[in-house]
């Protein structure tokens, strides 16, 4: 035997099986003969009623018929076999007559697949037989590739469409027509599926059919197109040109699909990265983004553009005291009332100025916001100051509304900083900076109200804007404590009293009063500073006054012009009020300095704080030029005489005259003198003999934390362990010291 | 009716020898016994086909006569008779020409032509 042929290709039987028919007994026995040798397995049939019979146990890999049989002839068992189950494909080859033209077109219209010249020319034959067993395998696998191309273009709701100029028109695979929501029966033309798209977009959509078919260009867009259940869907077209032999566009060809949910999905993924989650508003992104195309635009077209940032007031304490749900609901009612203060528009217009016209950056007019509470205003576009202003104005106005959370009524102010390109600044982040500056003016003026950034407010060196910017954060971020220095009645061995001392955690070092007060006055942040003293001090009496009894007072420094600030009074009624004590734990400090700088505007404020119980103490008194006349006159508790001469007590003579006539100053007016800075028995015997009793100074105790002073307490002075304790008589002997004292001075 | 060879004639039943050598080179060390088997299987279907020849003629079946000509054409062609294949060519033809004139004489000269090739196979078969 032959070996089997060498184009028997790979997934190819070996010995493909052969379904032998013929009437006439010497040709089948030879055919036979000669394809076993060739490696053929035959199954020989000497009828086409004989073939059908055998076709129903096997199937072979290729039927091979005579056409020329009696009864049954290879026409009539072609069509036989054709119109099994299974066999529609098997390949048949019509063995037919060297002159039987007819033959041969009747064996096609049988479905043969091939025809075949009778002869004796075995290896021609073979040959034929080996092709047709490959031809069939490559419809077979290229049926099984259509087949699954089909199911993963349904997959992926894709479909391929051909078009060719002219009658031939458009043809839309099956897979192609159901994107469509169409099936293979409906007659779809191109026109049909142009009207599917929205009358508007057709038109744009015609013009650039008709430009991509006059340069054969690359065509890949999308199409919004409604389906007839009224689905609206957006189909990816991509299709590129055919061209016949003479390098004429002939038509196109290519795919769409059906990108609805890939769009839905990306736009949703660019809402996430540009649109604020809880507001719905432009993120910081979006703003930057925003702009920075503003700014592009106002450069080319020589105009100005405003940008607004606008904080919110206080709005830390309402998320403290309602929650942050409560707080979330106000940002978004905020959010809904800026939104209205501006031409908003959600989507900003892409392109170029020469393309989108002249007026497309007003698109990029919005509000934004850039985290927690501070939103920006874009406008695009403003020919003065005033422009600016009359939006800051209405920001201001729509704020003034009480907004509802939790059920409760809530008051929002805003402070606003205004930054106008390119005057205050040249990039983005420069007009992102100064509207800050300016904000921050705003707030250290009282807040809820708007500001246009100036070059007097960029004065500041950086380090200080850091600082402050630092410390404004402070109070939000908990970082200021306040500590407590004891005032000690040497008498008694006890403690009437605290001072109380703010430090600043900044990053886990603690920076002392003199490196941020003074700033804090400076940019007026001692305000918020102040208040936040305040109420912490009165949360620390109600803690002490549960946990020892405390009934003294705490005595809280403030700046004169905090003072003059109206709300101060009603601040410190609601700290107490709002802890359960009484007016009184809280005691104010006003410098000497401070008091007879501001006199006239401090006096109407201490008369009421006397009122309800809040007691004033002069700071430092000695050192400024005090209007004795004055002092008489003001509603004023206690006397503290300046550390400088407690400690040159003893040392200079001056200075004990000083304190001398400070204590009998203070007893003829009724008030109470308390001597700060005592650090050695020294000064404590001195200034006892002196005819003061109340202290305050390193040598009882710094100023500590309220755990550790309680533990002073509890383990220094109760046990009567400290080593001051003692050293002095508790007979009141002030009289005397008072008139030994005077007496050393006149003499 | 049953066709008897016809002794005195088969000077001109020679098989033709290039057949004879493709069907030898079917089975070059005649292992298989193929050229025996071919020429017995000629033989009986000869002898059927020549039966059904007269029956049909009998009957006046043209179409008849063409078919089995048309099948004995190329089986005589395979063993070399290849003075029967003509005839059986020539009946072939004129029965789709719908020459039915000549058609008795025809298969006169057909069953003659069997007749000689059936004594030259036997020849072979049993010499």
């Amino acid at each position: 035997m032959n070996p089997p042929f060498s184009f028997a290709d790979a997934g190819l039987p070996a010995s493909p099986a052969v379904l032998l028919v013929d009437d006439d007994e010497v040709n089948l026995l030879l055919t036979a003969l000669a394809l076993r040798e060739r490696g053929f397995v035959i199954t020989e049939a000497s009828s086409g009623e004989r073939a059908l019979e055998l076709l129903a146990d096997r199937v072979p890999d290729i039927i091979v018929l005579d056409a020329m049989m009696p009864t049954l002839d290879g026409f009539a068992t072609c069509r036989a076999i054709r119109a099994m189950s299974g066999f529609e494909n098997v390949p048949v080859l019509m063995l037919t007559g060297l002159d039987d033209d007819a033959s041969i077109t009747r064996a096609y219209q049988a479905g043969a697949t091939d025809f075949f010249v009778k002869a004796t020319q075995w290896s021609l034959l073979a040959g034929r037989l080996h092709y047709l067993l490959r031809a069939s395998r490559t419809r077979i696998e290229l049926e099984r590739s259509t087949t699954k191309l089909a199911r993963a273009q349904d997959l992926a709701r894709m479909g391929s469409f051909d078009w060719r100029r002219g009658e031939a028109g458009l043809v839309v695979s099956p897979e192609g027509l159901r994107v469509f929501g169409y099936g293979v029966q409906d007659g779809v033309s191109l026109r049909r599926l142009l009207r599917m798209v929205p009358r508007d977009e057709r038109r744009a959509l015609m013009r650039l059919l008709h430009d991509v078919l006059r340069q054969s260009s690359v065509l890949a867009i999308d199409v919004p197109i409604t389906l007839y259940d009224g689905n609206r869907r957006i189909i990816h077209v991509e299709a590129e040109p055919e061209y016949n032999e003479h390098g004429h566009t002939i038509g196109y060809t290519g795919i769409v699909q059906d990108v609805t949910d890939r769009r839905a999905a990306e736009d949703r993924i660019r809402h996430l990265a540009n649109f604020d989650a809880l507001t719905g508003l432009p993120n910081r992104h979006q703003l930057i983004w925003r702009a920075e195309r503003a700014l592009e635009y106002a450069r080319r077209g020589q105009h100005q553009f405003a940008l607004l940032l606008i904080d919110l007031d206080r709005f830390k304490i309402i998320n403290d005291t309602l929650g942050h749900a409560a707080g979330d609901e106000l940002l978004m009612e905020v959010a809904r009332r800026l939104r209205a203060c501006v031409r908003h528009s959600d989507q900003a217009l892409e392109g170029s100025i020469e393309t989108a016209g002249a007026r497309s950056h007003r698109t990029l007019e919005a509000v934004g916001r850039l985290g927690g509470d501070e939103f920006v205003a874009l406008l695009p576009e403003v020919a003065e100051d005033r422009d600016a202003e009359r939006v800051a104005n209405r920001i201001l106005e729509v704020m003034r509304e009480p907004i509802f959370v939790s059920g409760q009524e809530c008051f929002v102010t805003a402070s606003v900083g205004v930054a106008i390109y390119p005057r205050d600044g040249a990039t983005v982040a420069d007009l992102m900076r100064n509207s800050d500056v300016a904000m921050y003016s705003v707030k250290d003026q009282g807040k809820n109200a708007a500001a246009i950034y100036g070059p007097q407010l960029a004065g500041r060196g950086r380090e200080k804007l850091e600082l402050e910017t630092a410390l404004h954060k402070a109070i939000e971020r908990d970082e200021l404590v306040l500590h407590y220095q004891p005032k000690i009645d040497v008498r008694k061995s006890a403690m009437v009293g605290v001072e109380a001392l703010m430090r600043w955690n900044r990053g886990g070092r603690l920076v002392p009063p003199g490196e941020f007060i003074p700033l804090a006055e400076e940019t007026g942040l001692i305000v918020p500073l102040s208040e936040w003293a305040l109420r912490e001090a009165a949360r620390q009496a109600k803690a002490w006054q549960t946990s020892s009894g405390f009934a003294d007072s705490i005595a809280v420094n403030l700046p004169s012009h905090l003072f003059s600030r109206s709300d101060l009074i009603e601040h410190i009624h609601q700290c107490v009020t709002g802890f359960g004590v009484p007016h009184r734990v809280i005691q104010l400090e006003i410098t000497e300095d401070n008091l007879m700088k501001d006199l006239q505007d401090v006096i109407p404020s201490l008369h009421r704080l006397n009122e309800i119980g809040v007691e004033i103490s002069i700071d430092d008194f000695g050192t400024g030029y005090s209007s004795l006349a004055y002092l008489t006159t003001l509603p004023i508790s206690e006397l503290k005489i300046d550390r400088s001469f407690v400690r040159d007590l003893g040392i200079t003579p001056q200075s004990s005259a000083v304190v001398t006539a400070i204590i009998a100053l203070a007893r003829s007016l009724g008030l109470r003198v308390v001597a700060e800075g005592v650090e050695t028995l020294r000064q404590m015997e001195v200034l006892h003999r002196l005819g003061c009793f109340i202290m305050q100074g390193f040598l009882f105790s710094p100023a500590k934390p309220a755990d550790d002073l309680d533990r002073w307490l509890e383990q220094m002075v109760l046990p009567r362990k400290a080593p001051w304790i003692g050293q002095v008589s508790e007979t009141d002997f002030a009289t005397d010291a008072v008139r030994t004292a005077a007496g050393r001075i006149h003499r | 009716m049953n066709p008897t060879p016809n002794s005195n004639d088969d000077s001109s039943a020679q098989l033709d020898a290039q057949a004879l050598a493709r069907l030898h080179a079917l089975d070059p060390d005649g292992r298989h016994g193929v050229v025996g088997r071919v020429l017995a299987t000629f033989e009986t279907s000869l002898l059927r086909q020549m039966a059904q020849l007269d029956e049909a003629r009998e009957r006046g079946e043209a179409d008849e006569l063409g078919r089995i000509a048309h099948t004995l054409k190329s089986s005589s062609a395979s063993i070399g008779a290849l003075a029967l294949s003509a005839v059986c060519a020539e009946v072939e033809r004129a029965v789709r020409a719908g020459e039915t004139t000549e058609l008795v004489k025809d298969v006169d000269r057909l069953l003659a032509e069997g007749r000689r090739a059936l004594g030259a196979v036997r020849a072979i078969l049993r010499p």
